[in-house]
């Protein structure tokens, strides 16, 4: 069969996307394809040009069709050639002043639209070229255009606020420039928006910076040579360096009107996208569907669908009838989706939803049940599922409301114990909580035994949380603890005083001899931090540090984020710095790009988004110690000005801060410590609620807290006692941290901790010397203190050779993860 | 050896391809996780505990079932086989060899599936053998072998999955079907990592999700187009290992320009903000992993849809990466070696292509048979269902209960029918064995020993623990025992699980899925080992790709595959989105689980979930008796209102036959490329159920 002549005007949206159509449909075998391009370039994606002009695309990344794409496909595609005229008798198009000549059996026009430019005075300075500074924004070169214009000035006016000008106008803003927008109309966006909504959007685009000129009609350009300003029709005027002109759209229909078919605004098409002459369709902006013209790529799209059903036969009788619409402003920050019908009409009911205050307005229009329009500003969670009722012309809920706001009833939240009896606890094995119940009060009274006899737990193992709590719910005080409970780490069969004991009589200093020693060589990852923290706590500096021990935080001593990159932070004694310090971590966060600069709750800078192989010469640049931001160890001690400066601090509180934080800084312990000095009791740095505080009292005393929680939960800490001086306050924090690390349970917190052991008996073993070992507690912590080394050291002695490097060394493959307390905050 | 202290037997759980370790006991079975397992370390799932349950079950065959009169009657094995040989000999030389076909399953093990494959090339000499894994991993197997050069579900090890930082599974539930799957995810999140769930419903996956991109149905291949658009625009994108390591690339760029948020939004439902925070948390992460399973792939653009996922690890610069990349979540038990070994139509043993000239020498050699009387390759599973009565006259069927888990299962129910004659093996009397002309007792799990190779493409040991109840033989000696009847004897002379496994290790020698350094012993010792292995003193390759690809140039290829709609789309008659998939306590046909009481107590009936505003439109509370209608037929179901599912989408679980069952209402339009059935996406209605409508068929 011999083929046909295909010829394509115009390779935009509309022309390139049919002959992909006819493509995907076979049409290699039936058509000789030609296309003709206004620009020097392949197919772009114009929708995207937006994004290109404010930055966040890369031109040369928006290309849908390559050039190469076409010599692929076997289409001779004519670049940078103006289609001049059809002959439609012969059935030939010319182009390029007759240098090129091609014959057709179909012809599709597809020359989309050009810019409207209303008529300025001193726009051009010659028929059809602007004045310097005058802009369109249709194509990538405007855009280009447009770019570099811009690096150039200050100022910048945007006539139009429509969709386009607005992203242009925002676009524009990014570069750096003042940036006005002039509209005709009373408010924005008019085509899709109501009053109130635009309203709205004016205010969101002025918050942005945008400055509005609304009900403005544009007399001319004012400047010689360049742009230098506006000139309105009522006398005023406004400066600007710059203008683009986003005034609307009109159809590209002149090369139709020169072959005689049917124009009125558009070239006329019927249903089969036919025009006038048989022989001839037109798709996409420049063509006129019953009476419609669209300057959106989704009819377009739909309309040559239909017509490369029809060339290629495969759906010869498709016919296109017409396409709903809607829209999305591509401008950061401001979420607005619209589409069909802005305003109710005749039986129409009208859904309104105001909220200026925040920006939000939410619409809709049904007609016969369905979604004959919407606009969304503001808020726009709800729109994929109003499009699609939209698009699909689904039946609406008779509750409105649900089609504005997400349904609630999805998030839970109940708490396991007000949970009904038939309710499913564990999934996995399907265990109510009835069932757990009556385990419970079967005797049952271990969360080991619990879960072996329901099988709660026993699968993916996320509800053993809600086990434990039904079991204390049922069990009350008489819930046993199974023996495994009291191991200080699942990996080795010891309780804590057992474990310590058995480390201390075989001179145990590294992780894998007590595995070998105590848990029959078999090495259990999960174990091995909680162990390398009892190590550390044991033996100080002779601890044999193995590194494979540690979590990944404490392998390069900075807290990992959930992207990846480690937070920095220096320690800074009890929040104070100097100038020159900041200087400095400002330099470092400059130099480093760091992400994010934030002042932590513990009084102290942290330099977030830095990659982990950079870690050293950030420490190196920053000269200071490490917070130990990241470890199970003393964190920070928050301080409030104290008695220096405040009127109403009665203590030093900052002085005995600093104190605090030199003598303990770095002291491993099972879980974080975190604590305060406050100068008053007003307790501005809240040290009632910390694991270790003091609070100055009237007479130069302090009151020591201990086991306090402002976290996930909040207790009130215990007064361990009343002491007099700094030294003492010193002496019963470090008597009590010690204590703390010698007998807690790995991430056991000290207000749990505390609440185990009862404060009653802390008092009596820490205060009162009960058990007699204050002394060697008091020695312990100081050998602790005398042990510490700035981790941070290592930013120029590594630890091993790819300490920092970018992959992670290979891990045992077979590492079956266990559930683990949560990190550190 | 620490596996020595542990009691009892050390053998795998029966179901999914997570393969738990299970330590059974005692003569009266008892079934404990085995904590010496490396993947789950003494996890299991309710199906798993009571994985026992099957074993000496009241409705356990033990004597082979002939038809006489109309009616199943109990025979010896020796009329059974008889009956057998006469049929088919009957068939064959009437219509022809490629008259009789052979339907096989991803749970049988390893050996099964080969000495399967051998007995139809070599037996009976069709061309007509395929299996349910068709309906499983087809499209995932495709797409990878078409972007990767291989396909092997994980390229690597589970343990991968904790050490990422951002996970994506699409279309997976892992926390329903293989619960223990979770703990690494767990593990991963607590390391802070992020997990993103695709999904149209809010699974309990997805519940566990740093962010739930919440679908339409049969759009995911826009969705991905849309992550990778997003990737390009913010400069996330591997450039360096894209050149480096890949090719395809610039076709892929080019059509994501295409594929920008609001559009992908409105195309997939999914808000844009969505989009591009999930391409954020992957691309900004310095590890991160895709996971395709069913949802994407098991649609008519099953193979595009999991290339376009491919495609977002490859342009992330993750596959070959440790701790990164892509893979897919086999299904079935022995999902991963059942699509090795020859089970499929244009298959031959060690993933060899059976029109490969130096595969076909390779395997008749192994197999002592003149390389022309192989046969070619023949249907693929639908096409050999649909095609029963016509094509092919005389069926057997090994593991697998095809009545209820075919698509559009009222047609297949009357091809089954049309057949002049049907076998079956299995242990009860699934709704497809009571079709049967003849019914095989075959020995369960427990009984019998073998390989099983698991979602990681790690092989492992099945166990024999217990004696099978007398009057039951093992799928191997059922094999070996026909073919000795139809004079092929000779070739199949062994039913002893090791020597079978030595044949397919000499026969998969050189393949891409070659076994031939794995022997039993190893695998007791290694706790398993990862294929390929193609000798003794290799360790096995737990990791693929780091080097290169094993494609014909050494790169991943991407592809380019643009959205289409699926083949059904919900309109004015059938207004809702219909999906199907499974729950946490019933598994595949429900041929196992719907016997065993502790999983009916949680699962009894079939569900059908639908949104509250759905709800409220037809009138339907929650546990109304409801019927969803489709082009081919009704189901009926117990209503499960829950906003946990879109408004437009209907999900029914697939585990039961008869009025309940799901695939009365599923399409029967296949992927282009691997014949996948689209079982994920039609359109339906649903109302609810006159009063007196009665339930037929169900199973007591």
């Amino acid at each position: 069969m011999k083929k046909e002549r295909l010829v394509v005007v115009g390779n935009g949206m509309a022309g390139a996307r049919l002959v992909e159509e006819v493509l995907a449909r076979g049409g290699r075998d039936r058509f000789d394809i030609v296309m003709f391009g206004d620009e020097p370039y392949g197919n772009y994606n114009r929708i995207l040009l937006s994004n290109v002009l404010a930055g966040a695309h890369d031109a040369k990344d928006i290309f849908l069709n390559p050039l190469a794409w076409y010599e692929q496909n076997g289409i001779t595609l004519h670049t940078n050639a103006r289609v001049h005229g059809i002959d439609r008798r012969a059935k030939v198009v010319h182009a390029a002043d007759d240098a090129i000549l091609e014959g057709y059996d179909h012809l599709v026009i597809a020359t989309g639209s050009n810019a409207f430019v209303p008529p300025l005075e001193r726009a051009y300075v010659d028929e059809g070229k602007f004045r310097e500074g005058v802009f369109v924004f249709r194509t990538l070169d405007d855009t280009n255009a447009i770019l570099d214009y811009a690096s150039k000035v200050k100022s910048a006016a945007v006539l139009g606020g429509g969709l386009l000008g607005l992203e242009a106008a925002r676009g524009l803003l990014r570069l750096g420039l003042e940036v006005h927008v002039v509209h005709l109309m009373k408010h924005l966006m008019e085509v899709q928006l109501d009053r109130m909504a635009g309203l709205i959007l004016r205010r969101s685009m002025e918050q942005m910076g945008l400055r509005v000129h609304l009900e403005k009609v544009t007399a001319g350009v004012i400047g010689e040579p360049n742009v230098q300003g506006l000139l309105f029709a009522d006398g005023s005027t406004l400066d600007c360096e710059m203008l683009v002109v986003s005034a609307g759209i009109r159809p590209n229909a002149q090369l139709a009107i020169d072959a005689g078919l049917e124009v009125e605004r558009g070239i006329v098409v019927g249903d089969d996208m036919r025009t006038s002459d048989d022989a001839i369709f037109a798709v996409g902006e420049c063509a006129q569907h019953r009476g419609k013209t669209y300057g959106l790529v989704a009819p377009l799209w739909d309309q040559v669908r239909v017509l490369a059903e029809r060339l290629t036969m495969t759906k010869p009788d498709a016919t296109y009838t017409g396409s709903q619409v809607s829209t999305k402003l591509k401008v950061m920050g401001v979420d607005l989706a619209v589409m069909g019908a802005r305003d109710a009409d005749g039986d129409d009911e009208e859904v309104v939803y105001s909220e200026p205050s925040r920006g939000v307005y939410k619409k809709l229009v049904v007609r016969n049940g369905k979604l004959a329009g919407a606009i969304l500003l503001g808020d726009a969670t709800m729109a994929p599922n109003l499009l699609q009722a939209f698009d699909r012309g689904r039946d609406l809920p008779a509750d409105r409301s649900e089609l504005l706001f997400a349904l609630s009833s999805e998030a839970s939240g109940a708490s396991v114990l007000d949970m009904p009896d038939d309710a499913q606890i564990c999934n996995c094995n399907g265990v109510t909580k009835g069932r757990i119940v009556q385990a419970v009060r079967g005797g049952c009274r271990s969360l080991k035994v619990l879960c072996d006899s329901t099988r709660a737990g026993t699968g993916c193992g996320t509800c053993k949380k809600d086990v434990q709590a039904i079991l204390e719910l049922v069990a009350g005080d008489t819930v046993k603890e199974d023996p495994s409970v009291h191991h200080y780490v699942p990996g080795v069969p010891l309780a804590k005083p057992e474990l310590v004991r058995a480390i201390r009589e075989r001179g145990l200093r590294s992780v894998s001899s007590v595995f070998a020693a105590l848990a029959g060589g078999v090495e259990d990852a999960p174990s091995k931090p909680g162990l390398a923290s009892l190590l550390k706590t044991i033996w100080g500096k002779d601890y044999d540090d193995e590194r494979d021990a540690r979590f990944i935080n404490d392998r390069v001593h900075a807290n990992i984020q959930k992207d990846g990159t480690f937070s920095v932070i220096p320690r800074i004694y009890g929040g104070v710095t100097t100038a020159a310090e900041l200087r400095r971590i400002a330099d470092v966060a400059e130099k480093h790009h760091a992400r994010m600069v934030k002042i932590t709750g513990g009084q102290r800078i942290d330099l977030l988004g830095i990659p982990k192989e950079r870690l050293p010469e950030v420490w190196r640049d920053l000269g200071m110690p490490s917070g130990h931001a990241y470890a199970k160890s003393f964190r920070t001690c928050k301080t409030c000005v104290g008695s220096e400066f405040c009127r109403w601090g009665v203590g030093d509180s900052t002085g005995l801060g600093i104190e605090i934080e030199k003598r303990f800084q770095g002291l491993e312990s099972p879980h974080k410590m975190k604590l305060a000095t406050a100068g008053c009791p007003r307790n501005c740095s809240e040290a009632t609620t910390k694991d270790v505080g003091a609070v100055a009292i009237e007479g130069g005393k302090w009151e020591v807290y201990v086991g306090g929680a402002a976290g996930s939960r909040v207790r009130k800490g215990d007064v361990l006692c009343v002491v007099d001086s700094h030294d003492d306050v010193l002496k019963y924090f470090g008597r009590f941290m010690q204590y703390y690390r010698e007998n807690a349970k790995y991430l056991e917190r000290t207000y749990d901790f505390v609440e185990r052991t009862g404060i009653e008996k802390v008092k009596r073993v820490l205060v009162d010397d009960e058990d007699g070992i204050c002394a060697r507690l008091d020695a312990a912590v100081q050998e602790a203190v005398d042990a510490y080394v700035d981790p941070w050291r290592e930013a120029d002695w590594p630890a091993t050779q790819n300490q920092f490097a970018e992959s992670l060394a290979p891990a045992a493959d077979d590492l079956v993860p266990l559930r683990r307390a949560s990190g550190d905050g | 050896m620490a596996a020595e202290a542990l009691p009892g037997t050390a053998t795998h759980c029966p179901y999914c391809a997570l393969q738990c370790g299970l330590r059974v006991t005692g003569p009266r079975p008892v079934v404990r996780g085995d904590e010496d397992f490396p993947v789950n370390r003494g996890a299991l799932c309710v199906k798993g505990w009571n994985a026992a349950a099957t074993l000496a079950h009241s409705e356990r065959l033990t004597s082979p079932l002939v038809r006489k009169g109309g009616e199943l009657a109990t025979a010896t094995w020796d009329e059974a086989l008889d009956t057998i040989a006469a049929r088919v000999h009957e068939v064959q030389s009437k219509h022809g060899r490629d008259a009789v076909g052979v339907f096989g399953s991803g749970a049988l093990t390893n050996e099964k599936g080969y000495l399967l494959g051998k007995f139809a090339r070599v037996a009976l000499r069709t061309s007509n053998i395929d299996y349910n894994g068709r309906f499983c991993m087809s499209s995932a197997a495709t797409a990878s072998n078409l972007a990767l050069g291989i396909d092997r579900g994980l390229p690597f090890p589970l343990a991968d999955v904790a050490r990422t930082q951002a996970l994506m599974l699409v279309g997976a539930n892992v926390a329903e079907t293989m619960p223990p799957f979770m703990r690494y995810v767990d593990a991963m999140r607590a390391e802070g990592g992020a997990l993103v769930v695709v999904d149209p419903r809010k699974t309990p996956t997805a519940q566990a999700a740093t962010l739930h991109l919440r679908l339409t149905p049969g759009t995911d291949a826009a969705l991905a187009n849309g992550i990778v658009h997003v990737l390009v625009r913010d400069a996330l994108i591997d450039a360096d290992y894209i050149d480096r390591r890949t090719e395809g690339f610039e076709e892929v760029k080019a059509l994501v320009a295409g594929y920008w948020p609001e559009r992908v939004e409105r195309i997939t439902g999914v808000p844009q903000a969505q989009i591009v925070e999930a391409a954020h948390l992957l691309g900004r992460a310095r590890r991160s992993m895709v996971l395709t399973a069913r949802g994407a792939e098991q649609q008519s653009q099953g193979v595009n849809n999991t290339l376009a996922f491919v495609n977002v690890a490859l342009a992330l610069g993750q596959v070959g990466r440790e701790g990164g990349g892509y893979g897919c979540i086999t299904g079935q038990g022995n999902g991963q070696g059942g699509r090795e070994h020859g089970q499929k139509a244009d298959q031959l043993p060690g993933y060899r292509k059976i029109d490969d000239p130096e595969a076909r020498r390779h395997v008749a050699s192994v197999w002592g048979v003149d390389e022309d009387a192989l046969p070619r390759a023949g249907k693929s599973a639908y096409e050999m269902l649909s095609s029963l009565g016509d094509d092919v006259r005389a069926l057997f069927v090994v593991g697998s209960n095809v009545l209820v888990s075919t698509p559009n299962a009222k047609l297949i129910a009357q091809k089954l029918r049309a057949l002049d004659f049907l076998v079956v093996a299995d242990f009860f009397l699934s709704e497809t064995a009571a079709l049967a002309d003849v019914v095989l007792p075959t020995a369960q799990w427990a009984e019998e020993d073998g390989t099983m190779t698991n979602l990681e493409g790690r092989v492992i040991r099945r166990t024999r623990a217990i004696d099978a109840p007398a009057g039951v033989r093992t799928d191997l000696e059922v094999i070996c025992a026909i073919a000795a009847r139809l004079g092929y004897g000779d070739f199949f002379a062994s039913s002893d699980a090791r020597q079978v496994f030595d044949e397919l290790r000499r026969a998969t020698a050189g393949g891409p899925a070659d076994y031939a350094g794995i022997t039993y012993e190893r695998i007791d010792a290694e706790r398993g080992v990862f294929w390929p292995c193609p000798r003794e003193d290799h360790p096995g390759t737990p990791r693929l790709f780091a080097e290169r690809f094993p494609t014909k140039s050494g790169r991943a290829r991407f592809h380019a595959v643009a959205h289409r709609a699926p083949a059904e789309e919900p309109d004015a008659d059938y207004p809702l989105y219909l999906t199907t998939g499974r729950v946490l306590a019933q598994y595949q046909s429900g041929t196992q689980t719907r016997r065993v009481p502790e999983l009916t107590a949680i699962a009894p009936v079939a569900i059908a979930q639908l949104h509250p505003t759905t709800a409220r439109r037809h009138g339907i509370a929650h546990g109304d008796a409801v019927t969803v209608s489709t082009r081919r037929g009704d189901a009926r179901f117990t209503a499960s209102v829950a906003a946990t599912i879109r408004e437009d989408t209907v999900f029914v679980p697939f585990h039961w036959g008869g009025a309940q069952s799901a695939n009365r209402l599923t399409i029967g339009a296949l992927d282009p490329t691997s014949k996948m059935p689209e079982f994920k996406v039609c359109a339906a209605r649903i109302q609810r159920s006159a009063p007196n409508a009665e339930a037929d068929g169900e199973r007591k």
